[in-house]
């Protein structure tokens, strides 16, 4: 198997679901990002705050704290507002796009997401260039 | 500096609630100006019924997320069949706090969320599937695989997954051949496929 070319970029995902985090870690990782994870909003703030990350992937229902509040503390955050953010949920309403972007999200994507839009969104939003 | 909210500490200067409260009173009580006065009307109405009915009504209204944690936890302490009645409409709350707080205390009370379980699966409102599955994976009941199982077979792509997820967690080799089988009603779906993989590798089917 061809290891993936390392792109010096790290994303940290969020999601209270294993399988979804390990299936984001695949993606990303394939794609040539460093991945780190946290289970909950609580923890991924801690873990945003300990590390040098270039992009937040963020679901919205998590326990402990919701990808809402995260994004909203994170865009309060003098060390972590410039940080781009993907919110993926299983919410396909509007409303629920409107809050996402509301709280300071970037993106937001409909699980499950498709492994070639989240690659390439990801490659966009930390100025990676594409691959042809 | 982390932003992250820092919890109250102002428990010594809780006000004294009484020891008894009606129906009215105990809502009175619920809505104290401050949040300190709040909590401390919990604690004194969590041993009642009517207490009870009342912290659940609260719970859907209150702002401070400190006091929700306080209700939740009265809550789970003195889970009932009523108290669980009165937490899962809040599995169709607009608000993802109180959606995910109704989620864990359920899950805290599984022989009182059990006689529910099959009419939440079979609601027509697919969040409620989801979420419902989301809450099966961490319940501890005998029943959560079966139910799990029952979810897998949702033709809602996010109940599946909610599905999959949970029975990576709770699941065991009996379930692999239906995990399985999921794939190919989601052809091309790729997360689906990655998801199986991985829940079937855990449980030890393969």
């Amino acid at each position: 198997m061809t290891k993936p070319h390392v792109n010096g970029k790290r994303v940290l995902v969020v999601d209270d679901g294993m399988t979804t985090r390990l299936y984001y870690r695949d993606v990303l990782e394939t794609a040539g990002f460093g991945v780190e994870e946290a289970v909950n909003g609580v923890e991924g703030l801690e873990r945003a705050l300990m590390g040098d990350f270039d992009l937040l992937i963020v679901d919205v229902n998590m326990p402990k704290m919701d990808g809402y509040e995260m994004i909203a503390q994170v865009r309060v955050d003098p060390a972590l507002h410039e940080i781009p953010i993907i919110t993926i949920s299983t919410e396909a309403g509007e409303r629920d796009a409107d809050r996402a972007y509301a709280a300071g999200a970037n993106l937001y994507m409909v699980k499950p997401a498709d492994p070639a839009l989240l690659t390439e969104t990801a490659q966009m939003l930390t100025g990676v260039e594409m691959a042809r | 500096m982390p932003l992250i909210k820092a919890r109250s500490h102002d428990a010594d200067d809780d006000p004294v609630a009484p020891d008894t409260a009606g129906p009215a009173d105990a809502d009175t009580l619920l809505a104290a100006a401050t949040a300190s006065e709040r909590r401390a009307a919990v604690h004194a109405l969590e041993d009642s019924v009517d207490g009870q009915a009342a912290l659940c009504r609260r719970l859907a209204i209150e702002p401070s997320a400190s006091v929700r944690e306080a209700i939740l936890a009265a809550l789970i302490r003195q889970r009932s069949p009523a108290i669980a009645a009165a937490l899962l409409p809040l599995l169709r709350a607009e608000e993802a706090p109180l959606r995910n707080a109704a989620i864990e205390a359920l899950a805290e009370m599984p022989d009182e969320v059990a006689p529910h379980v099959e009419a939440l699966l079979a609601d027509p409102d697919s969040d409620v599937r989801i979420f419902a599955g989301n809450m099966l994976g961490v319940l501890p009941h005998p029943r959560a695989a079966g139910w799990l199982l029952t979810a897998l077979a949702d033709e809602h792509v996010n109940v599946c997954a909610a599905a999959i997820d949970g029975l990576a967690e709770i699941g065991d080799p009996a379930t692999a051949a239906a995990l399985e089988a999921v794939p190919a009603r989601f052809p091309g779906n790729s997360f689906i496929d990655f998801a199986v993989r991985v829940a079937v590798r855990r449980i030890g089917g393969c």
